[in-house]
C-alpha cells in the first residue's frame, strides 16, 4: 500500500503537457511526500463540479483499478503470481477473440434497402420515428432472433446465432456516388471525434455509470476499442470496388392507408428499376424485392388488409409480408412499452449527429418506445424476411454464379482465357465481352468501375455474397481468382479489395485454424492491399480498416501471428492514419497483441512480456498527454502486471533512464488522477478556474500564470517548480543538484 | 547511422553503455537518434533494447552461434538490434538506426556532416549500388566495404561489419573481465575498454 506517508522519495515530475519536452532530470530530491501539499501545484486541477467530499484515504489509492486490493508502485511491486496466472488471460482472451471475430463478421452483413411509400412513413412518424419506416425497423435488423441456418456451396448447413442485416434507406445507396464530394470532414476525423466524445462523456463525471476503468480491460478487448473498431468498420459507404454495401434485397413497403395499394406498389417498384431510386451502373440491379404491407392496428380494418395481402401474394409471389403495427405513439408509462434498441452499426457521421437530440426534447428523454406487440411483429417480420427470402436468395445467386461464371474461370479453359488475356494480341479479339472501356478488358478506366454484368463484377459480387453467407472457403478462392484480373486491368481499388478480402476470408476460415497457415502469405496479401489502397488510391479510411482487420484477425490466431498483428498495428501508426485517441488505443492493442503471445509451456523465455509492457507504458504516456489519467493509470497497471515476470523481485528496471521515465509517469498519472477526481490539493495562490473540460489548454494557461507569478523565465519547469516546492516546504536541499538538471 | 551499444549481465543489468554515430561516409561519430518525440531520446533506446530481450531470450537457445545477427526491429523508430552472446551469458546488444529510412543514405549522410574525406565521397556517391560492390571487397579490407553499411541495416555486409565489431569488443571485454579488480556483475568503468569500444565502432561501423 503506497500511502503518502511511506512513499519512496519523489522525483521531480515531468511536465506532461503536449508541447513541452519531457525533461527527465537526474536529480533526486529527498523531499518527503508527507501530505498532499507536496503534490505539484501546477498539476492541480480543481474540478468544482465533482464532489470534493471524497475522503483523502479513499482517493490516495484510486489510480489503481478497483480490482486490485492495493496500490502498488513499479518500484515496490512484488510479482504477484496469483494475479498474473489468473483465469483472465486464458478464457478472457479466448472470449474476446471470439467477440472481435463476431464483430468483424457481423460488420460484413448484407444490406437490405428500404423504400416505403409516403403513407407508410406518415404512419410510422406518428409513432415518433422521424426517419420513417426505415428508422423503425433498422435496429431490429442487426440481430436476427434465433438461429439462422445457412447452406454453403458444398451443401453442408451451419446455424448462426448472430446473423443480421443492415437496413439502409434505398435513396442513400442511389445518392452514394456524390458522397465523398460533400464537404464533410474525413471519415477518420469523424471516428476520432466520436471517440473523443465518448471519452469525454465517460470521463466527465468521475463516478458516472461507466467507470473509465472499465474502458481499458485487462486482457480482453476494451469497450472503447470495440467502439473504435465498430466505427472503422462502418465507415464504408457504397462504392464500386466492393459489394458489401450494395443492396442484396429491398423492402418495398406500403400501408393499409393507401387508397390504391397495388398501383403504388407498382410505382415503387418502377422507381427502383428506372426511376429516382435506380441504382448506379455498377450495382447489380437484380436484387430481391420484398413487399410489405403495413397494417394499422389502431385505425384500419384487418379483414380489408388481409384481402389486400392475399392479392399481393397473388401478384408478387412469396416475397410478401403483412406487418401489423399500431399507429399510436407509445410512451414509457404504457403497460407493455419496450424501449427501442439502439443501433449498433451507426456510421461515424450518424453517431456524431444523433447525440444532441436527447438534449432537444428532454421530455421524451430522446428514447423511443414501442408496444410489445409491435416489437414482436417487427422481429417476426425481420426473421421471415431474412430466413425465408434474403438468405435463400443469396444462396441461390451464389450457386448460379458459381456454376455459370466461376467454374468457367476455374476450369482449364478459364485458365487459358485469363492467360491469353495477358498477351493481349490474340486474347482480346477472342473475348466475348462488350469491351466497354480500357484496352485490357472490361474495366471502365475513366469512371473507375466495372459494369455490373461483366464477369469481374459478378465474380466479386459472388465472392462477397459467399463471404456474407460465411462461406469463407468459397469466398477466399474466388477472391484469389479475381486478384490477377484486377491487376491486369490496373483496377487498383478492386485489386486492393480483392487482396484484402482474400486475406480476411482466409483468416476467418475456421478450417484453416487448425492447420498451419502461411502467415507470410497472409502478410503479403495485406501488404499488397495496403499499398494499393493507400499509395495507388490514397484511400486512408479503407487502408486503416484493412490494417485493423489484419491486426484483429491475426491476433485471434495467436502464436506468431499475434506478433505479426502487432507489426501491422505499428504500421498503421507509422503511416499516420490514426490520430491521438487512435494512437492510444492502438498502442494498447499492440501491447495486448504481444501479451497474447504466451511463452511456450513451462519455459520462461519466448513470451513477449517486455514488449507488451513497453507498449502499455507508451499507451499510458499517450493517455496522459491526452488528459485521460484514468485510462493512463489502467495502462500503467497493466504494464506493471506484464513487467512483473521479467523484472526482479524488487520490480526495479535495471536501466536507470527507464526507471526514471516510469517513476515520472507514475507520479504524473497519480497527480492527474487525483485532480480529475476533484481532490483539491492546491492550497495557495492559484486562481480556481471555473470548470473547464479542455484540460490541456487549461494546463497551458496555468503554466503562464505560474511563470509570471514566480517571475522566473527558466524554461525548465521541473527545476523551477522544485525550487518553489523546496522553498515552501522549507527543506534544505542542496541546490547544486537541480541547477544541473 | 546512429548506434547504441549495451552490455547486459545475464540478469539484465546493464554493465556498459555507449552511444556513438557512424564514422563512415563522412559521419562525425556522434549519435543522432530520431524518435517520434524529441523528449523520448533519453529513455527510448533503453526501452527498445530492453524489449528486444524477449527476442534474444528466444533466439539464444535456437542456435549455437555467439553472434545472433539481427534479432529484432522496432518499426516506429526503424531501429534494428543485433546481439552477441558470450559464453558466460552476458549479452552484447547493438541498436542501430539508419539515418533516414525513406531517403537514400547518401543524401542523409551528406546532411549529417560533410567533414568526410575525399575517398569517402566516392563511395557515398555510388551508394545506390552498395549492395553489390560492397560485398565484393569484404574479405580484403573491411574499411571500404563497411563504409556502405548505412544503406541497409539487414544487408549481409552490415551483419558482417557488426560481427567484426562484436568480436573486437568481445576481445576487449574478456581482457577487462579478467582484471583482478573486476568482479562479476560489476559495471565496467574501465576507460581503456571504453576507448577500445569506440575505436572498434570507428573501425567497423
Amino acid at each position: 500500500m503506497t500511502s503518502p506517508g511511506d512513499a519512496a522519495p519523489v522525483k521531480p515530475p515531468p511536465s506532461f503537457s503536449p508541447g513541452v519536452p519531457r525533461v527527465s532530470s537526474k536529480t533526486r530530491y529527498p523531499e518527503r511526500r508527507d501530505s498532499s501539499a507536496s503534490l505539484d501545484p501546477e498539476r492541480v486541477e480543481p474540478r468544482i463540479a465533482s464532489p470534493p467530499t471524497i475522503p483523502l484515504s479513499n482517493t490516495t489509492d484510486l489510480p489503481i483499478r478497483s480490482g486490485s486490493p492495493s496500490a502498488r508502485s513499479v518500484r515496490s511491486t512484488t510479482p504477484q503470481i496469483g494475479r498474473t496466472s489468473l483465469g483472465s488471460p486464458l478464457d478472457g482472451r479466448a472470449d474476446s477473440a471470439l467477440d472481435t471475430r463476431s464483430l468483424i463478421i457481423r460488420s460484413f452483413s448484407p444490406v437490405v434497402g428500404v423504400y416505403s411509400s409516403p403513407d407508410t412513413d406518415e404512419l410510422v412518424r406518428q409513432k415518433g420515428f422521424k426517419g420513417g419506416f426505415w428508422e423503425l425497423i433498422r435496429p431490429f435488423g442487426e440481430n436476427v432472433p434465433g438461429k439462422l441456418v445457412i447452406r454453403d456451396s458444398i451443401g453442408s448447413s451451419r446455424g448462426w446465432e448472430d446473423y443480421g442485416v443492415r437496413f439502409v434507406d434505398l435513396g442513400e445507396i442511389c445518392r452514394a456516388p456524390n458522397d465523398p464530394n460533400q464537404g464533410r470532414s474525413s471519415p477518420l476525423a469523424q471516428v476520432e471525434a466520436v471517440l473523443a466524445k465518448q471519452l469525454d462523456s465517460t470521463d466527465g463525471p468521475p463516478s458516472g455509470a461507466i467507470h473509465p476503468q472499465d474502458l481499458v480491460g485487462l486482457s480482453s478487448t476494451s469497450p472503447l476499442y470495440k467502439l473504435y473498431l465498430r466505427q472503422l468498420l462502418s465507415i464504408a459507404s457504397v462504392s464500386p470496388h466492393e459489394t458489401f454495401r450494395h443492396p442484396v434485397a429491398s423492402v418495398i413497403a406500403i400501408s393499409s392507408r393507401n387508397s390504391a395499394p397495388l398501383e403504388s406498389l407498382r410505382q415503387l417498384y418502377a422507381d427502383t428499376n428506372n426511376g429516382q431510386r435506380k441504382v448506379p451502373e455498377w450495382i447489380h440491379p437484380e436484387y430481391l424485392r420484398y413487399y410489405v404491407l403495413v397494417h394499422d392496428e389502431d385505425r384500419d380494418d384487418i379483414t380489408a388488409s388481409t384481402k389486400l395481402y392475399d392479392q399481393m401474394k397473388r401478384h408478387f409471389g412469396l416475397h410478401c409480408h403483412l406487418l401489423r403495427l399500431r399507429s399510436n405513439q407509445c410512451v414509457v408509462t404504457d403497460d407493455d412499452s419496450v424501449q427501442v434498441p439502439e443501433c449498433e452499426w451507426l456510421s461515424p457521421s450518424e453517431r456524431l449527429s444523433e447525440r444532441p437530440e436527447p438534449l432537444v426534447d428532454l421530455d421524451s428523454d430522446g428514447l423511443l418506445y414501442l408496444f410489445d406487440s409491435d416489437v414482436m411483429a417487427i422481429k417476426g417480420f425481420v426473421r421471415e424476411l431474412i430466413a425465408q427470402s434474403v438468405v435463400p436468395f443469396m444462396e441461390n445467386r451464389v450457386a448460379v454464379w458459381n456454376d455459370q461464371v466461376a467454374s468457367r474461370r476455374r476450369g482449364i479453359s478459364g485458365r487459358f482465357m485469363s492467360m491469353s488475356r495477358k498477351w493481349a494480341g490474340f486474347g482480346s479479339s477472342s473475348r466475348s465481352s462488350s469491351g466497354s472501356g480500357g484496352a485490357s478488358g472490361n474495366y471502365n478506366v475513366s469512371q473507375g468501375y466495372y459494369h455490373y454484368d461483366h464477369s469481374e463484377a459478378i465474380l466479386r459480387k459472388m465472392a462477397d455474397y459467399a463471404f456474407m453467407l460465411r462461406d469463407w472457403k468459397l469466398a477466399a478462392s474466388t477472391y484469389e481468382l479475381l486478384r490477377s484480373d484486377y491487376a491486369n486491368d490496373k483496377a487498383w481499388k478492386y485489386h486492393a479489395g480483392a487482396y484484402e478480402m482474400c486475406a480476411v476470408s482466409t483468416l476467418l476460415n475456421p478450417l484453416g485454424a487448425g492447420s498451419k497457415i502461411k502467415v507470410e502469405a497472409i502478410d503479403q496479401m495485406f501488404d499488397t492491399a495496403c499499398y494499393s489502397y493507400l499509395t495507388r488510391c490514397s484511400d486512408a479510411p479503407t487502408t486503416l480498416r484493412c490494417l485493423t482487420l489484419a491486426v484483429e484477425l491475426l491476433r485471434s490466431r495467436g502464436g506468431s501471428a499475434a506478433e505479426s498483428a502487432a507489426k501491422w498495428a505499428m504500421r498503421a501508426m507509422d503511416l499516420g492514419l490514426v490520430e491521438s485517441v487512435g494512437q492510444g488505443l492502438l498502442s494498447e492493442r499492440i501491447s495486448s497483441c504481444y501479451a497474447s503471445r504466451p511463452p511456450p509451456n513451462g519455459v520462461r523465455f519466448g513470451g513477449r512480456r517486455r514488449k507488451a509492457g513497453m507498449w502499455s507504458l507508451f499507451a499510458a504516456d499517450m493517455w496522459l498527454r491526452l488528459g485521460k489519467p484514468a485510462l493512463a493509470s489502467a495502462c500503467l497497471e497493466e504494464a506493471e502486471r506484464l513487467y512483473a515476470d521479467v523484472l526482479g523481485s524488487d520490480g526495479v528496471f535495471p536501466m536507470p533512464e527507464m526507471q526514471t521515465f516510469v517513476d515520472n509517469l507514475r507520479l504524473s498519472v497519480k497527480v492527474g488522477y487525483l485532480e480529475a477526481r476533484g481532490l483539491d490539493i492546491k492550497e495557495e495562490t492559484g486562481s480556481t478556474d471555473p470548470l473547464d473540460d479542455e484540460e490541456t489548454s487549461e494546463k497551458l494557461d496555468r503554466r503562464m500564470n505560474r511563470r509570471s507569478l514566480i517571475g522566473n523565465l527558466n524554461p525548465l519547469d521541473t527545476a523551477t517548480l522544485a525550487q518553489l516546492q523546496t522553498t515552501r516546504d522549507g527543506d534544505s536541499v542542496p541546490s547544486d543538484d537541480f541547477e544541473r538538471a | 547511422m546512429s548506434y547504441y551499444f549495451t552490455i547486459l549481465s545475464p540478469t539484465d543489468v546493464p554493465l556498459f553503455n555507449i552511444a556513438f554515430g557512424t564514422s563512415k561516409s563522412g559521419g562525425d561519430g556522434i549519435a543522432r537518434f530520431r524518435f517520434p518525440d524529441a523528449a523520448q531520446n533519453t529513455y527510448m533506446t533503453q526501452f527498445i533494447i530492453h524489449s528486444s530481450l524477449d527476442m534474444l531470450e528466444e533466439a539464444q537457445w535456437m542456435g549455437g552461434n555467439m553472434y545472433l545477427k539481427h534479432i529484432d526491429t522496432y518499426p516506429p523508430a526503424s531501429a534494428y538490434i543485433s546481439a552477441f552472446l558470450t559464453p558466460s551469458g552476458t549479452r552484447f546488444l547493438l541498436l542501430h538506426q539508419p539515418p533516414q529510412p525513406n531517403l537514400p543514405a547518401s543524401g542523409a549522410a551528406g546532411a549529417g556532416g560533410s567533414i568526410g574525406s575525399s575517398t569517402m565521397s566516392l563511395s557515398s556517391s555510388g551508394m545506390g549500388g552498395s549492395g553489390l560492390f560492397g560485398g565484393s571487397g569484404m574479405g580484403s579490407s573491411g574499411r571500404t566495404s563497411s563504409s556502405s553499411i548505412a544503406a541497409n541495416p539487414t544487408a549481409p555486409q552490415t551483419e558482417e561489419a557488426v560481427r567484426q565489431f562484436m568480436t573486437e569488443v568481445y576481445e576487449g571485454y574478456v581482457k577487462t573481465v579478467m582484471s583482478p579488480f573486476y568482479k562479476r556483475g560489476m559495471e565496467i568503468r574501465s576507460p581503456v575498454f571504453r576507448s577500445k569500444v569506440s575505436a572498434a565502432g570507428r573501425k567497423w561501423l
